[in-house]
């Protein structure tokens, strides 16, 4: 498939997250998560394993509801003035919300910080 | 988190404040005029400003300031022993207000015991509340303090015996237990259930004179007060949702955010027009 999806080329090219210079890739940006949750609900959550694509916030990490708010809160301090996380929100339903993985908001930064 | 100390505490305060461009209605109608300040109060014990966050903030903060914060004792905010009592949780709006710097009329959102704190400040600073969006709301009657009180603490003691059922059921469920343990802890270690206790039946809803819009579910167990609102506030305007709980703003959130919206549009055209 080479030149038919160049998105996930760009997304493996070297980045400079911390300056912001660059689209994080995927990689980095689950690993920011992977931290964020780390810091809200202590790490004794991730022992079961790596967080994965599929590893949804409340039925597998079994997150308060308080605690996706704090999450949230974390990833705009990181994230907010590159992505509309207003505008994302406000697109979904509660149920959508709940059900969300981290997979979902990784795609949703990385394409949205890529414009 | 954010927290803004009032009234003597910390309070977890969320400020929503969306673009208007991101908004899939965004027009001439919703960019028109100034974004009016919204704040919304959540209900009592296991409840916490994260039933707004994930229901109505977002969408409304897209051409609104959204303002949500828990209540003394909820959430993230301080959880002081005393002072539970309607009076003392409206100082503490107050004291938000102010430090939040609004002091324009502020929209104000009650969902079940939020509603009685919103509807007490439009009763004692009217000129600070622009209008009242109640989702089941509760309010004093006669019998209200002791009822309250006494399914507290009812919950206080291992809760109602569905509720508890459902909880041993999901015994291996970090969430529940962390909530239902935090629950106990609250009502044991502070005078929420005495305080309530203490609440007078309200005479003055006939003066709320801000528009009143209120939504109750059909198999709530609180319906009678939908009536009650309706008669006594001039011009409330009461929606009965079929087949609804107590719980109508997680059963049926996407209904109640489209009224909501509507709701707020209606405010702001009415503001636009009388600027």
């Amino acid at each position: 498939m080479p030149g038919q999806f160049p998105t996930p080329a760009m997304a493996e090219a070297p980045t400079a997250t911390a300056t912001g210079a660059a689209a994080p890739s995927r990689d980095d940006v689950r690993a920011e998560l992977e931290r964020i949750l780390t810091d809200v609900v202590g790490d004794d959550l991730l022992l079961d394993g790596p967080l994965t694509d599929e590893t949804s916030f409340d039925a597998d990490l079994q997150l308060e509801s308080i605690e996706f708010v704090a999450l949230a809160d974390q990833l705009l301090a990181t994230y907010g003035e590159q992505v509309d996380f207003v505008g994302w929100m406000a697109g979904m339903q509660l149920d959508e919300i709940i059900g969300l993985t981290v997979g979902q908001v990784v795609d949703f930064v990385v394409s949205a910080v890529e414009g | 988190m954010p927290h803004v100390q009032a009234n003597g505490l910390s309070f977890h305060v969320q400020v929503i404040r969306g673009d208007d461009a991101s908004s899939p209605a965004s027009s001439a109608a919703s960019s028109a005029g100034p974004r009016p300040p919204v704040v919304m109060l959540h209900g009592l014990v296991i409840d916490n400003l994260s039933s707004w966050f994930y229901t109505l903030a977002h969408p409304l903060a897209l051409t609104c300031d959204v303002h949500l914060y828990d209540l003394r004792g909820h959430g993230r905010t301080d959880q002081p022993p005393t002072g539970y009592g309607v009076d003392r949780q409206v100082d503490d709006l107050v004291a938000l207000l102010d430090a939040w710097g609004l002091d324009e009329p502020v929209h104000l959102f009650g969902n079940s015991f939020g509603a009685v704190v919103a509807l007490a400040l439009a009763n004692r600073h009217p000129e600070r509340v622009a209008s009242l969006f109640l989702v089941e709301a509760h309010f004093a009657v006669e019998g209200w303090a002791e009822h309250m009180a006494g399914s507290l603490a009812l919950a206080a003691f291992g809760l109602d015996e569905n509720t508890s059922q459902e909880w041993i059921e999901n015994n291996a469920d970090r969430k529940m237990s962390r909530l239902a343990r935090r629950a106990e802890r609250f009502l044991a270690d502070t005078t929420l259930i005495q305080d309530l206790k203490e609440e007078q039946p309200i005479g003055w809803l006939p003066q709320i004179s801000c528009p009143v819009r209120a939504m109750y579910g059909s198999e709530s167990d609180i319906l009678h007060l939908a009536e009650a609102l309706e008669t006594q506030i001039p011009g409330c305007e009461l929606e009965i949702v079929p087949g609804t709980t107590h719980s109508l703003l997680t059963e049926r959130s996407e209904l109640v955010r489209e009224r909501a919206l509507e709701w707020m549009a209606r405010q702001r055209a009415v503001a636009t027009a009388g600027a």
